[in-house]
């Protein structure tokens, strides 16, 4: 006991001095209160009313800043790891902060295990499982099997299950409490893709899955031609979508009712992310007008699709992390734009993963099209990404390899055109944030605290 | 001129980035004016071993690779003989596991291979993860081949010749300083992913390898490859360690 109080003084006292010396300390104050009491999280999280994980490949940090938003808007007070710090210690740093009624957690997908066997949650929210960096979670269903034994430490959790994803709702066979959330076919679902695939395979008869239509990677409406395993109805659908510049209309279809959506957020893999958050807040009872109200205003975190403005120049940063990210990213934000200026800046730290092999099974195509003026490579793996386009099909004067940031950035805008964007791997998100913010440039996003958010 | 390839598989042996090979084979190709014709060779498709001058066979996620593996047992007899009539071959990580003579699990079940190389793989407790380079002297360059590696099965050479040397990087097994395979115009290595990106010497001299068997010894026309060798270069020194493991 003397231990955990131990533990989370001396966590809350980082947490302090992070705040004063203005260090984020998203991970610090976790990283050691857990070092002196490793079973701290199982302490801290007694007392909570709700207790929502979050976990899946992409879109993590979107459907849970806004699941908390909606549940903040429905009065309750809540406590989520807001800028992405998903392992362990970051979420023992968002526990160690003011207390809630409810905690919304972001938890990194290789990682489960460490933080499921100690917070019992009541709902396990899973967005999709999509091939990611090979090094740290390697084959996919190795990461399924790693997430299905996780789960077992919490069995009175009701999953939220993306079932358009054949992987996630493998997940879903023979638990207690299950809902799917999905997307109907829309003017945009591909018969065939061209995209590299892994989660084909039906998980029953281990032969290749056969599929309707596919969003995007390998999302979409599918079945196994030999056995009865297809697609589950989901209870949580989107239907009607409608992606315009201005930003994305459908309608939510759940039992009961159905919602008319309106987001600013741009691009399907956002349609996901709202149908993840606002299916859980359907499901916890939230009233459905708190949840529209919430998804038209909400705007996603820093890096995230985030917006700058300088002088007369609209910047778009964000970040990369997979070959599908990069392929919708593309797909969403080169397509039907003025002339815009692309920065491509891929390192390879740890925290990046470490092979760089995924940048050739992203879809480049849009880049192909789309108007632009040349395109900048830049990061520890500039000159990777450049071959990449190359070979894909971009002119070798068409490209600059730029490694260091700060060079890259003012070469960038440099450019005379109106619309830049920056695709960036994790390490390079933050150093590219503040490039633009010394540069005189204004975020849409208002800067977050450093600190677990609470209200 | 036209190159005939066969893309083994590619919708199972797929894993992280593998498919760039058969992009930059087909646009080295065209650049120097020689068409070339990919062609898909998946489950049951029955085939000529006269058919291609260059086989491509990737590496995949387990399940993927077993389903893809035991078809390719069954090809084995006829992919023997097209290497053997001078078809050239590259085969990646889980490919070239594929082609040893056997793999033997961490349970010490025996899965037969289709003997192409005279090797074998037994699975290992580390995976073998990073950046590699390795030394390939009949590639005629001073420029080494260079990749990431990252697979558990340590492969050892029952008497086939390695596809070159390890400089860093730990190569067929971490312990005997080889890496990869050769078999007459085969070539099966751990460098996984987009190989030949930063290595064109080595595309050009699979190049090579393929057009000998319908049209004899091709010189082929040089190309602008200051991007790709300066990455080599750049990623080669980067890595370097202080000082090198063999």
């Amino acid at each position: 006991m003397f231990r955990r109080i131990l533990a989370i003084l001396a966590g809350r006292l980082v947490a302090f001095l992070c705040r004063c010396l203005k260090k984020g300390g998203t991970s610090l104050p976790g990283f050691l209160a857990l070092k002196l009491d490793p079973d701290l999280m199982k302490g801290l999280i007694a007392g909570y009313r709700q207790v929502i994980i979050v976990t899946g490949t992409n879109g993590k940090t979107t459907t849970t800043n806004l699941l908390a938003s909606i549940l903040r808007a429905a009065g309750l007070s809540v406590v989520t790891n807001s800028e992405g710090a998903n392992m362990p210690a970051g979420v023992a740093t968002a526990l160690l902060g003011q207390r809630g009624e409810v905690a919304v957690l972001e938890v990194d997908e290789g990682t489960l295990a460490l933080v499921t066997s100690q917070v019992q949650a009541d709902i396990v929210v899973i967005t999709n499982l999509l091939r990611d960096q090979l090094d740290r979670y390697h084959e996919l269903q190795q990461l399924a099997g790693a997430i299905q034994k996780a789960l077992v430490h919490t069995p009175e959790a009701a999953l939220v299950l993306n079932a358009d994803d054949s992987l996630v709702t493998s997940l879903g066979d023979g638990w207690g409490i299950v809902r799917y959330f999905g997307l109907a076919r829309t003017p945009w679902s591909q018969e065939s893709t061209r995209e590299v695939l892994e989660g084909h395979i039906c998980p029953h008869c281990h032969q290749p899955l056969e599929f309707n239509f596919y969003h995007y990677s390998h999302l979409g409406d599918y079945f196994c031609p030999r056995c009865s395993y297809r697609r589950p109805r989901a209870e949580y659908e989107g239907r009607g979508l409608q992606l315009k510049p201005g930003g994305t209309h459908f309608n939510l279809v759940y039992p009961g009712g159905a919602l008319v959506l309106h987001t600013p957020m741009p691009g399907i893999y956002n349609v996901y992310n709202i149908l993840a958050a606002a299916g859980t807040a359907l499901y916890l009872g939230v009233e459905p007008a708190t949840i529209v109200r919430v998804v038209a205003s909400f705007l996603p975190g820093q890096g995230r699709a985030e917006t700058f403005y300088l002088r007369d120049r609209h910047i778009t940063l964000m970040l990369v992390k997979n070959p599908t990210g990069l392929g919708v990213a593309l797909r969403t934000l080169a397509t039907g734009r003025q002339k815009t200026a692309f920065l491509l800046a891929i390192n390879d730290l740890a925290a990046d993963g470490r092979d760089v092999s995924w940048l050739w099974d992203a879809d480049l195509t849009p880049l192909l099209a789309a108007p632009r003026s040349p395109i900048i490579c830049a990061g520890l793996r500039a000159g990777d990404m450049a071959i990449c386009l190359k070979y894909q099909g971009i002119k070798e004067a068409d490209l600059e390899v730029i490694p260091d940031p700060a060079a890259s950035i003012d070469r960038l805008l440099a450019e005379p055109v109106q619309e830049a964007l920056i695709l960036c791997t994790y390490t390079n998100l933050a150093v590219y944030r503040r490039l633009l913010l010394q540069r005189g440039a204004r975020s849409e996003v208002t800067s977050g605290t450093s600190l677990p958010g609470v209200s | 001129m036209k190159l005939h390839l066969g893309h083994l598989y590619p919708e199972f042996l797929n894993l992280y980035g593998d498919r760039g090979n058969v992009l930059i084979l087909c646009r080295r190709a065209q650049w120097r004016g020689i068409q070339v014709e990919v062609t898909p060779i998946s489950l049951g498709d029955k085939l000529a071993p006269g058919a291609y001058d260059l086989l491509f066979l990737g590496g995949g996620p387990d399940q993927e690779q077993g389903i893809a593996s035991a078809d390719l047992f069954a090809k084995g007899p006829w992919l023997k003989e097209a290497v053997e009539e001078g078809t050239a071959l590259l085969a990646i990580c889980g490919g070239y596991q594929l082609l040893g003579e056997y793999y033997r699990t961490a349970s010490g079940d025996t899965l037969p291979g289709v003997g192409l190389f005279a090797a074998y793989t037994e699975a290992g407790n580390k995976r073998l993860k990073g950046n590699i380079a390795i030394q390939v002297p009949e590639l005629g360059s001073e420029h080494p081949i260079i990749g990431f590696e990252n697979h558990g099965g340590r492969t050892f050479l029952k008497g086939a010749r390695p596809l070159g040397q390890v400089i860093y990087g730990d190569g067929n097994n971490g312990a005997d300083g080889t890496e990869g395979a050769r078999y007459r115009n085969a070539i099966g290595t751990y460098l996984h992913g987009p190989l030949l990106s930063k290595n064109p010497h080595l595309a050009d001299y699979l190049l090579r390898l393929a057009l000998r068997r319908r049209y004899g010894e091709v010189e082929l026309s040089p190309l602008d490859d200051t991007l790709e060798m300066a990455t080599n270069a750049a990623v080669y020194k980067r890595f370097l360690p202080a000082r090198g493991k063999w």
